[in-house]
């Protein structure tokens, strides 16, 4: 989902940064909210952030013939909601604007808006939905982790297509084309993804439950019907 | 007691697929390069701005890794913090459970 550096006039680049400042802002100052409130979050951000870590290094192959790599964002936007998971993700894309030419300074601020915001917001809203209804939660982190990691991809071609609108057919002809190269790749990963976190937040729930009621990320009732269910 | 590793089966059949279908389009379709989409979704950029790749300059310069293997390297280095972080967390939270139990 990386724009590569100089790829995106420098217009672009610059309202997708004032979009993503913000964000950011509000981001570090829940995040430092939430310590001050409870030290043990911390635990539960490393092990949700060290997921956005690992899964947005590794590049897959997919049915299109090109490789992509999965988000992550899943667990970190349900624990603790998209403005804080948005801080995570500026973090990675630093490093890897920095070190590993993937991405660059100019257009971090687009790529942190498709991965950090734009995704996890869609994930955050079917977590709101489906969080007070009896939907089976492992399902939610399922939905939430996919949808998040769809999005971002979605996003990415949106980015790239308000910037790049084909000369016939405009901006919906180059929507689809960057779509048929971003999301129609992100598929297959973004199905997987969802199962393997889905199977960690089984692993959350079975060693640290107390965490989960805490900060109020589930109800007691359904952590304890999860906890006794699988 | 019978679905108990329902998600466990879930993801290694879901994992299996993926390999599945992996093997299957690297043998089938030609010219399956594999490369990154991000690289694949610039040349669709070069494409519709009618000119090529190379014309796209750095807005600011980068540092690139000079070569692959330094930049599978990161790679590793990224994924390893990450790991090192859930692996450490899981183990204090295995401790602590442990002790609730012990006491």
């Amino acid at each position: 989902m990386h724009i590569m550096e100089g790829f995106l006039p420098w217009q672009w680049c610059v309202i997708w940064w004032i979009v993503a400042l913000p964000c950011l802002m509000l981001g570090i100052y829940q995040l430092k909210k939430l310590l001050d409130i409870d030290r043990e979050a911390l635990t539960l951000l490393g092990v949700t952030g060290g997921f956005i870590f690992i899964l947005s290094s590794l590049k897959l192959p997919s049915v299109t013939g090109s490789c992509s790599h999965p988000t992550g964002t899943g667990l970190s936007t349900i624990s603790f909601g998209p403005w804080i998971t948005a801080v995570v993700c500026a973090i990675v894309l630093l490093f890897q604007s920095l070190f590993l030419a993937h991405g660059g300074l100019s257009v971090l601020g687009a790529n942190i808006v498709s991965m950090g915001i734009v995704g996890p917001c869609v994930g955050y809203g079917v977590y709101r939905l489906l969080r007070d209804t009896s939907v089976n939660i492992y399902i939610t982190v399922f939905l939430v982790t996919a949808l998040a990691d769809m999005f971002t991809y979605v996003t990415t071609s949106l980015e790239l297509a308000l910037a790049y609108p084909a000369e016939t057919g405009g901006f919906v002809s180059s929507f689809i084309l960057f779509m048929g190269i971003f999301a129609v790749t992100q598929i297959p990963l973004a199905i997987v993804e969802g199962i393997v976190l889905a199977l960690v937040f089984k692993y959350i729930v079975a060693l640290k439950p107390d965490i989960l009621i805490r900060l109020k990320i589930f109800s007691e009732e359904k952590i304890n019907a999860a906890r006794s269910e699988c | 007691m019978a679905y108990r590793y329902t998600l466990e089966l879930l993801a290694g059949i879901a994992i299996v697929a993926f390999c599945a279908l992996f093997l299957y389009t690297s043998a089938t379709m030609s010219g399956a390069e594999f490369a990154g989409s991000d690289n694949v979704g610039s040349g669709l950029i070069a494409e519709l701005s009618g000119t090529t790749v190379e014309n796209f300059q750095p807005l600011i310069a980068q540092w690139e890794p000079p070569s692959g293997e330094i930049e599978s390297c990161l790679f590793a280095l990224q994924a390893a913090f990450g790991g090192i972080l859930i692996g450490g967390v899981f183990g204090f939270w295995l401790g602590q459970a442990r002790r609730r139990n012990v006491e």
